[in-house]
C-alpha cells in the first residue's frame, strides 16, 4: 500500500463522470446515513424518510453536473444539504396535500425558492457528514492493519491515552505506538481526501 | 537493542509513514521514535496537520449514533442510541452492493455466483454479509463476502480463510454451519446457513433479562457448541450476545462468526490477538494479552450469562482501556443485587465461569452443557428430577489443598509405573534397552490443569493448516454440513415467512429508481 499521489480521481470527479457506478455506490454509502438522520430530525417516520432519502441522490445524480467545484460558491457538501433540506421541506408540505410526493419535487428543490438554510444549520450537517465520512474511512482501512497496530491508534489518538500507557498495555515500544498511530492517521486521511478533494 | 547510534532522517520517516521499510529499517526507526521527540513530531506532522488529528479525535469518538456497524471499532457507547438518530437496518439493506452482477429477476438486488442476493444483513470491518436464494436447493443462504477492497491484502485474505477452515470444521446444531467456499468476481466468499430470527443481542435489547429457564436453555446451548469448537481445537474468542442467534420459532441457538477464531496451537499468534472482540466479553487472560484457551471462551459464557440474568454488562467503564482493567481486576457487581429473584445455584454457575484465572473456571465446555443440562432438567420438573450436587469447593485454599493432593498422588503412581516399568524393562529386555515412556503421563495425572483432557477426538490440525489445494478433507466436511443442513431444514418447519417465496417489493423499487435514474442520465446527452 503506496502512499502515491492520488491515483483515483477524487469522487467528485467521479461522480460527475456519471456512469462510474463504483463512484455513485461510495458515495450513496457514505452520505446516506447523513441525510437519513437529517429526515428523520425533521419528523419523517422511518419508511418515508428512508424514501426521501433515495429521492434526494436520483435528484443530486440527475443534477450533479449543475453543480460547478468553484471554491467561491458553497461546498458540495453545503449543496446537498441544500438539496436534502429543500427536498425534505417539500415533501413534508405535499404530504400534507396529498399521499405521495411525485418527481418533479426533486427538480423544485434544486432552485433556491427556499430560505437559505441557517448557519446553525449547515454548520450541524457539515459536523455530522465530516464524523460520517470518518467514520466510514476508519472502517474501510480497518481490515488493513494488525488489531494492536490499530489499537494503538484507538487508544492514543482517539481516546486520548498517554503513549507510554498505551505502550504498556500493547506490548509494544514507544516507537512502534508512534508509528502507528501515524500510518493510520495517514490512511484515513488518503481515504478522506480521495472523497472529499482535500479540505 | 540497537548498536549503532540513530540518527534524525526525514527521508525514512516518510517512508515509514508509507509503509516502504523492510523489516529491520523499519525497526531501527522505531527504535529511534523510542526516544527521538523531534522526530515524533515531524511523523505526526507528516500524517496529518493539527486540525486532522483533532477531527480524528472528535469525529471517531462514541457519539449518541453509532452509524457504522457496531463492534468493529472500538466499544460501543454504554447507553442505547437514541431510536430516532440511528438508521433503521431495513434502511441499510437496500443499497445494492457494487460487486453483485444484475439478476434476471427483478425482485433481487444482484448475483452472486449461483446465488441470487436479497438484501444486506450486516456490514463489518472485514466485509459484508447478504442474505442469498440458494434455487437449487430451494433455501435461503447468508453469505460473506470479503470487501473487494481487501482483497487484494494478503492478511485480510489469509484471516478469511482461517475463519473459512475454522467454521468449516465444526459441525454441530448449535454452530452456524457452512456450506460452501466460493469466489465470484474475484471475491472469496463463505456460503452459511442462514438463520432466521434474531440475535441474543436484539432479544435482550428488546426485552431486557430473561427468566431462569431461558437463560439455562440457551447457556447450555452455547456451552455444547462451544464444545463442539474445542473438540475441533478451535476457540472462538469473541463470544458475545451479538454472534449469538437464536433460530426462528425454535429459538434453537446457532453460534456465529468465527472470524476472530484460532486454532489452539496456531503459531501466528502473537500480539494480533489482543483486543480483536468488543472487549465487555473477553477474558481476563484475553485482555492481557496472556496465553489464551479455550477456557477463555468460558469466561466470555459467563458474561453473556451476567447480561442474560441482570440485563447489565458485567464490566461497565468508560473507554476500551477501563473496561479491560476492570475485567482484569475488579470483580463484577453481584448478581442478585440487580435481580435478587436469581436462583443461587444460576449465580454460583457463572461465579464461577467468572473466575479470573482460567484453572478457576469449569474446566470445559462440555462439563458446563452437562451441568446445565441436569439443572434445567431439574428447573423443568422440580419434582422429578433433582438439583445437581452442589459444586465442589471453589475456595482458592481448599483448591490448593485438593491439587497438592493430586499431585502426591500422581507422582506416586508415576513413580510407582516408573518403577515397575523399569523392572518390567530390566526383565523382558535384559540387553539393557531404553523402556519404552510412558506416554499415559497425562491421563495418570487426572488434574484438572491437563488442557488435552477435553479433546475427545484427534483434532485434525491438518485441516486447519492445509493450503487450499488440499481439499478433500474440507469438502468432506462441507458435504457432511450440507446433508446436515438439509436435515434440519426438513425437520424443522420455516414459519410462512422463510417459504418457498421471493422476497418482498423493496427491493423491486430500488431496482426501478435506479432504471429511472440511468434512462435519466442517458438522455441527458454527455
Amino acid at each position: 500500500m503506496s502512499f502515491a499521489p492520488e491515483t483515483r480521481a477524487s469522487l467528485l470527479a467521479r461522480l460527475r463522470c456519471r456512469h462510474d457506478e463504483e463512484a455513485w455506490a461510495e458515495f450513496v454509502e457514505i452520505y446516506e446515513p447523513t441525510v437519513y438522520r437529517l429526515a428523520r430530525q425533521r419528523g419523517l417516520q422511518d419508511a418515508d424518510a428512508a424514501e426521501l432519502t433515495q429521492e434526494v441522490f436520483v435528484a443530486v445524480a440527475s443534477a450533479i453536473d449543475r453543480w460547478q467545484p468553484d471554491p467561491a460558491r458553497a461546498k458540495f457538501r453545503t449543496w446537498l444539504f441544500r438539496v436534502a433540506r429543500n427536498l425534505i421541506h417539500d415533501s413534508l408540505a405535499a404530504r400534507a396535500r396529498r399521499p405521495q410526493a411525485s418527481g418533479d419535487t426533486a427538480v423544485r428543490a434544486l432552485l433556491d425558492e427556499h430560505a437559505a438554510p441557517s448557519p446553525e444549520e449547515s454548520a450541524l450537517f457539515e459536523q455530522e457528514s465530516r464524523r460520517r465520512l470518518f467514520h466510514w474511512a476508519a472502517e474501510r482501512i480497518r481490515g488493513e492493519f494488525h488489531d494492536a497496530t490499530w489499537n494503538a491508534f484507538w487508544l492514543t489518538a482517539v481516546e486520548g491515552k498517554e503513549i507510554r500507557q498505551a505502550a504498556e498495555t500493547l506490548g509494544l515500544t514507544i516507537g512502534a505506538v508512534y508509528t502507528a498511530r501515524s500510518r493510520i492517521l495517514a490512511r484515513l486521511r488518503q481515504i478522506i481526501e480521495q472523497v472529499e478533494g482535500g479540505r | 537493542m540497537v548498536a549503532r547510534p540513530s540518527r534524525c532522517d526525514p527521508n525514512r520517516l516518510k517512508l515509514l509513514l508509507e509503509n516502504r521499510l523492510a523489516a529491520h529499517a523499519r525497526a531501527d526507526v522505531e527504535c529511534h521514535l523510542d526516544h527521538c521527540d523531534s522526530c515524533r513530531l515531524q511523523l505526526e506532522g507528516m500524517a496529518g496537520d493539527a486540525q486532522w488529528w483533532a477531527e480524528a479525535r472528535q469525529f471517531l469518538r462514541p457519539h449518541a449514533d453509532p452509524s457504522g456497524s457496531p463492534g468493529s471499532l472500538a466499544v460501543p457507547p454504554e447507553s442505547p442510541a437514541d431510536p430516532v438518530e440511528a438508521p433503521s437496518p431495513a434502511h441499510g439493506r437496500r443499497r445494492r452492493p457494487d460487486f453483485l452482477e444484475p439478476s434476471d429477476n427483478p425482485a433481487f438486488l444482484g448475483r452472486l455466483g449461483p446465488y441470487e442476493i436479497v438484501e444486506v444483513i450486516g456490514q463489518g470491518g472485514m466485509g459484508v454479509v447478504l442474505k442469498g436464494w440458494d434455487a437449487k436447493l430451494h433455501r435461503y443462504v447468508a453469505i460473506k463476502v470479503l470487501a473487494p477492497q481487501l482483497a487484494t491484502s494478503a492478511a485480510a485474505r489469509q484471516r478469511f480463510a482461517r475463519e473459512a477452515r475454522a467454521a468449516a470444521a465444526v459441525v454441530h446444531d448449535h454452530v452456524v454451519a457452512i456450506h460452501a467456499v466460493d469466489s465470484a468476481a474475484g471475491l472469496p466468499f463463505l456460503v452459511m446457513s442462514y438463520v432466521g430470527g434474531t440475535s441474543l443481542q436484539e432479544r435482550l435489547d428488546a426485552g431486557g433479562a430473561l427468566e431462569a429457564k431461558e437463560i439455562v436453555r440457551i447457556a447450555m446451548q452455547i456451552a455444547e457448541g462451544l464444545a463442539a469448537a474445542h473438540a475441533q481445537g478451535l476457540i472462538h474468542r469473541d463470544i458475545k450476545p451479538a454472534n449469538i442467534l437464536l433460530e426462528n420459532g425454535v429459538e434453537r441457538v446457532k453460534i456465529t462468526d468465527f472470524g476472530l477464531a484460532r486454532a489452539a496451537d496456531d503459531a501466528s499468534l502473537t500480539h494480533s490477538g489482543y483486543l480483536a472482540g468488543t472487549p465487555h466479553y473477553m477474558a481476563p487472560e484475553q485482555a492481557r494479552g496472556e496465553h489464551v484457551d479455550h477456557r477463555a471462551d468460558l469466561f466470555s459464557l459467563g458474561s453473556v450469562m451476567y447480561v442474560m440474568c441482570t440485563g447489565q454488562l458485567p464490566f461497565r467503564a468508560d473507554g476500551t482501556l477501563a473496561v479491560l482493567r476492570r475485567i482484569a481486576e475488579d470483580a463484577p457487581r453481584p448478581m442478585r443485587q440487580l435481580n435478587p429473584d436469581l436462583p443461587e445455584r444460576l449465580v454460583e454457575i457463572v461465579e464461577r465461569l467468572h473466575a479470573k484465572h482460567p484453572d478457576h473456571r469449569f474446566q470445559s465446555a462440555a462439563e458446563v452443557a452437562e451441568l446445565l443440562g441436569r439443572y434445567l432438567a431439574h428447573l423443568q420438573q422440580p419434582a422429578l428430577v433433582p438439583m445437581p450436587p452442589q459444586l465442589p469447593d471453589r475456595s482458592l485454599a481448599s483448591r490448593c489443598q485438593r491439587q497438592r493432593a493430586w499431585r502426591k498422588a500422581a507422582l506416586g503412581v508415576l513413580l510407582l509405573t516408573a518403577v515397575a516399568a523399569t523392572a518390567a524393562t530390566a526383565w523382558l529386555w535384559p540387553g539393557g534397552a531404553a523402556p519404552p515412556q510412558p506416554d499415559d503421563q497425562e491421563t495418570a495425572q487426572g488434574i484438572p490443569q491437563d488442557r488435552a483432557a477435553h479433546r475427545q477426538a484427534p483434532a485434525p490440525a491438518s485441516v486447519l493448516q492445509a493450503p487450499f489445494a488440499q481439499w478433500d478433507l474440507l469438502q468432506e466436511e462441507i458435504d457432511r454440513a450440507k446433508r446436515q443442513a438439509e436435515y434440519v431444514e426438513s425437520h424443522f418447519r420455516p414459519s410462512s415467512q422463510y417459504a418457498a417465496a421471493p422476497p418482498p417489493v423493496d427491493p423491486a423499487k430500488i431496482r426501478a429508481d435506479l432504471e429511472r435514474l440511468q434512462r435519466e442520465l442517458s438522455s441527458a446527452g454527455p
